[in-house]
């Protein structure tokens, strides 16, 4: 035991008696040691407890966890006959008993009721519904949409949207535009589920930009949602917020808006090259005989990708009238533009396969290889 | 002269204390802007539903890019995992980098593959493609196996990148083991953030002694042998607090070799990886850096910090070495090709802050490191040594780097929590310890090797042996040399 | 009694499957993951099995070639349940030979008449 009191008085002295006499590299060197060794005391004992602390709270809560789950599922099994009044009350009592006043208890039921809800159709859904509200809960998922953090915010506007609360419509239209991107998404994601006068009236005012990954999500929930009526999207083509007109091409390129046509050809004139690049790709897809004089008129002044996209445009369309102009993009120098021109060649369903094998008979050895790659449909 | 030396020896001691007063400093700053990163990902992330990219037809299409060098034992397994990922738009690209065992016919009989007429556009130079093929059965419409001659891992890249017909690239090793969401993961950046995205990487992981079955990872363990449990320790420092700092300060230089996900039409415009540096996953991302800084654009490379990939660790000290070897090597010939980059203001972080840093920090530390202690046991020798102050130098850097890989295990404590079990923790906790003194010197002294290696104009390739995952562990004593 | 396979990564999911299967009066078993699924369908035989695609270890699909590959098994039905309409996905799983798709979110007392319907036809064979 002598050793470690050796050391121990050494170290002791170190810190109180000899400090004042060291130079001062070592005296700060001595600080740094002792900082070091307190943070790193700090750190095991705070790991030790928080894993503690979590296997006792995880125990708990398995509990409510577990008995939550069998109450739902038990509720949600009901007979096709059994009228959906009658099984929630039935079941409320139950329920009821849950300590809701505790936080985390009371969102693991919500989180529950949620899940199910987003999964099930039918009576089992309005089963779910109505229990949410009997318990209160769509009172409690106002008071997150009013709290002041934004963490809470968004839980609450995506309870609000998954339990279809549509009297929390006008409360949410205010955030559609916030400076908070996460916030503004989740608020608009479900501006359009739940306003049932004009669900895009956000497009109207919307500021801030709409990430690519809104529109992601955007998109996903306005195709998606069975019940929306779609409007036409030519209305928000000449706003002046580039991702609300990115985000609307999408939608016409979607749903096939004809009555776009006018707007989306006049986009091609758009300083913004991602935007001339869709307004191609739909003009294509709508094969719209109208713009192709417009797009030829473009080609040569624009970047590799927009002169790929029209050429394809010019394929779909297929009225035969740039044909001789494909024609001669496979004597381009540019490898890509040759196979894109030939791939425009093919589109032509009457005709496509026939004249590739044709221009394969009179061009050099490089040309064929491509259209080769070009007619094997293993492959693009 | 005997005074002399004791000048000496107090200048000495306070170039150490100077020195590691700065490299800590810079720790603590790059541990709290990693802090904070960190937090504002996880926030971020919490509110995240992938499911959304996963179905979207508007999400980023990326091809898969995985050289193949004699894989004989584990490629169809590989391939099996690579087609199973979650997402929507994807083709898995397999370049057989003219191996010389049976993997590409392994491949040709379980995939029965015929060759397609593709015409090949070299857009990027890369030796002589043989043949493209595909599947003849539709379930597996995603795969394109790609045969070439063999000309190294960064070859075989080039070569998969003039075959992709994708959006993005996603490059990586084919042995490693992929998370099933990792595409989603590293995706997501590129449609979220205000600036161009070129490239994203994430965090590699050590799969040694896990549990994998059928390509997959079914059980986290800390690896039995104590070399590969250093380097769990490693990663996650290198990972989840230098990264993430990096990233935060958009000054990123490395995205691993392992795993990245890259813009291909940059990679195109830059000219491809560089297949004449051992280094060449470093070197391609400070090239596509530099050419959007001279295309003056604004752009960021991101890190995301959730487990996305986890790769087999050597745990033989002679490979580990040589794999040392090679990084050190790999950094010089980038810090030597891009030497005009140095402090120039022109390239922004990159020249001001990241390329400084990786001279100074990561080549230069260890040769400090190594003269120092030359000088120290000359100093001994002469009998001119205060025992006393040195140690106390010495507990303060020892002291340091503990708490440092004490603060990484929070990190990863806080955030995703890999290894659940409360006993893996307190291995990795003692390893901290233990690391300073056994394992750090042995990375000063390849990193010396790598140098010398350099200097002296040997260009050894240091073929790491791999194994497949089902007896990695039985095979790793045998592991032979094969450069 | 007809016996049934559930697998479905979700436990919430799984658990109202099951009760509802089971009140239906079917002998039910649950995966919570699709190596568990995998490993039971291999040592069982089963009159239906209901799979959800996206399973953490071992995807639907994988179950499903399985199942239709086996020349015992393959008279089993596979339904899979998807969140993910994807047409390729959908190809995939009818090319495989699965016998129906279930999009979430559905109907449950649809899903129960609709495996009744499978189990009867199955008799047959």
């Amino acid at each position: 035991m002598s050793i470690f009191n050796t050391l121990f008085n050494y170290i002791g002295q170190i810190y109180t008696d000899r400090l004042p006499y060291f130079p001062t590299n070592i005296r700060v060197s001595l600080l740094i040691i002792l900082f070091c060794v307190i943070t790193a005391i700090e750190l095991y004992l705070y790991m030790m407890v928080r894993r503690a602390v979590r296997s006792v709270r995880s125990k708990r809560m398995k509990y409510w966890d577990d008995y939550i789950s069998v109450l739902l599922a038990n509720m949600i099994v009901f007979d096709e006959t059994d009228h959906p009044h009658e099984v929630v009350a039935h079941f409320y009592p139950k329920l009821k008993k849950i300590p809701l006043r505790s936080k985390v208890v009371n969102s693991i039921l919500v989180e529950k009721i949620l899940t199910y809800h987003k999964n099930f159709t039918g009576k089992t859904a309005e089963v779910l519904s109505l229990m949410y509200r009997k318990l209160s809960l769509d009172k409690k998922a106002k008071r997150k949409i009013k709290n002041r953090n934004w963490e809470t915010k968004i839980e609450g506007i995506r309870e609000a949207n998954e339990m279809d609360l549509m009297e929390m419509a006008h409360l949410i239209v205010e955030y559609t535009d916030d400076e908070n991107a996460l916030l503004r998404m989740e608020a608009q994601a479900a501006y359009i589920k739940l306003s049932q006068s004009d669900p895009f009236h956000f497009l109207d005012r919307a500021q801030e930009r709409i990430l690519d990954w809104h529109q992601v999500v955007l998109f996903e929930i306005i195709t998606k949602h069975k019940k929306l009526t779609i409007p036409s999207f030519s209305k928000w083509l000449y706003s002046s917020n580039d991702t609300v007109v990115m985000l609307c091409l999408k939608l016409v390129d979607h749903f096939m808006q004809f009555d776009a046509a006018q707007e989306v050809i006049k986009l091609l004139k758009h300083q913004n090259p991602k935007i001339v690049r869709k307004a191609v790709e739909i003009i294509g897809k709508l094969e719209l005989e109208d713009a192709e004089s417009f797009m030829f008129e473009i080609y040569f002044n624009h970047s590799e990708e927009i002169k790929l996209e029209i050429l394809n445009a010019l394929g779909k369309i297929a009225s035969g009238n740039y044909s001789e102009f494909l024609s001669s993009r496979i004597y381009s120098a540019d490898v890509k533009i040759k196979k894109e021109a030939l791939y425009a060649i093919k589109i032509d369903p009457d005709h496509g396969e026939e004249k590739l094998r044709t221009i394969y008979l009179q061009t050099g050895q490089e040309n064929q290889a491509l259209i080769k790659h070009v007619l094997d449909d293993r492959i693009r | 002269m005997r005074e002399f030396l004791t000048d000496f020896e107090t200048i000495f001691n306070n170039a150490i204390f100077y020195y590691a007063v700065v490299v800590m400093g810079s720790y603590v700053i790059f541990t709290l802007l990693s802090a904070i990163e960190m937090n504002s990902y996880m926030k971020k992330n919490s509110y995240v539903n992938y499911r959304e990219i996963l179905v979207s037809p508007l999400a980023p299409s990326v091809s898969i890019l995985a050289p193949a060098y004699n894989e004989e034992a584990t490629i169809i397994e590989n391939i099996r995992s690579l087609l199973s990922l979650h997402y929507g738009n994807y083709e898995v690209i397999i370049i057989n980098d003219g191996s010389t065992d049976h993997t590409f016919q392994r491949m040709f009989d379980y995939y029965q593959l015929e060759k397609v007429d593709f015409a090949v556009n070299y857009q990027i130079t890369c030796n002589e493609i043989k043949g493209v093929y595909k599947s003849k059965l539709p379930s597996f419409s995603k795969l394109t196996i790609v045969d070439k001659v063999n000309g190294g891992k960064s070859d075989a890249l080039n070569a998969g990148i003039n075959v992709s017909g994708k959006d993005l690239l996603l490059c990586i090793d084919v042995d490693c083991i992929v998370q099933e969401d990792a595409i989603l993961k590293l995706a997501k950046p590129y449609l979220e953030e205000k600036y161009q995205v070129i490239a994203t990487g994430g965090v590699v992981r050590i799969a040694n002694s896990c549990k994998v079955e059928d390509g997959k990872l079914v059980e986290v363990n800390m690896p039995r042998n104590l070399w590969p449990r250093f380097q769990v320790l490693e990663y996650i420092r290198a990972f989840l607090m230098g990264r993430m700092a990096w990233s935060r300060l958009n000054g990123l230089l490395i995205i691993s070799g392992a795993m990245g996900l890259f813009d291909k039409n940059i990679v195109i415009k830059v000219g491809g990886y560089d297949h004449t540096t051992v280094g060449e996953d470093m070197e391609l991302v400070v090239r596509m850096r530099r050419y959007m800084y001279e295309q003056d654009r604004r752009f960021k490379v991101v890190y995301i910090p959730d487990p996305l990939c986890w790769t087999e660790a050597p745990a033989d000290l002679q490979i580990l070495g040589r794999q040392r070897n090679r990084w050190t090597r790999g950094t010089i010939e980038t810090l030597w090709t891009h030497k005009d980059l140095f402090f120039n203001p022109r390239y922004g972080i990159l020249g001001m802050l990241s390329y400084p840093y990786w001279l100074f920090f990561e080549w230069l530390a260890p040769i400090v490191e190594a003269f120092g202690v030359c000088v120290f046991i000359l100093l001994a020798l002469m009998g001119n040594i205060n025992w006393e102050f040195s140690l106390i130098l010495l507990s303060m850097v020892y002291c340091f780097s503990v708490m440092l890989s004490t603060v990484a295990i929070f990190f990863e404590e806080m955030s995703y929590q890999q290894y659940t079990k409360g006993k893996d923790l307190a291995k990795l906790l003692l390893a901290a310890f233990l690391e300073p003194i056994l394992y750090h010197p042995l990375t000063v002294i390849w990193a010396i090797q790598g140098n010398v290696h350099k200097f002296r104009g040997k260009n050894n390739w240091g073929t790491m042996t791999r194994k497949g995952f089902k007896n990695a562990e039985a095979l790793n004593s045998t592991a032979n040399t094969t450069t | 009694m007809s016996k049934i396979l559930i697998a479905e990564d979700e436990v919430l999911m799984l658990k109202a499957l099951e009760f509802k299967l089971k009140k239906e009066g079917y002998e039910v078993e649950v995966a919570s993951d699709g190596r568990q699924a995998m490993e039971k369908v291999k040592s069982n035989t089963y009159d239906l099995v209901l799979t959800d695609i996206m399973m953490p270890f071992v995807g639907g699909m994988e179950i499903l070639s399985y199942i239709k590959n086996d020349a015992i098994k393959k008279h089993t039905p596979v339904l899979l349940i998807s969140a993910v309409g994807l047409e390729h996905v959908v190809l995939e799983g009818f090319s495989l030979g699965a016998d129906d798709f279930i999009y979430k979110p559905f109907n449950l007392n649809e899903l129960s008449v609709r495996i009744k319907r499978y189990i009867k036809q199955n008799v047959f064979h």
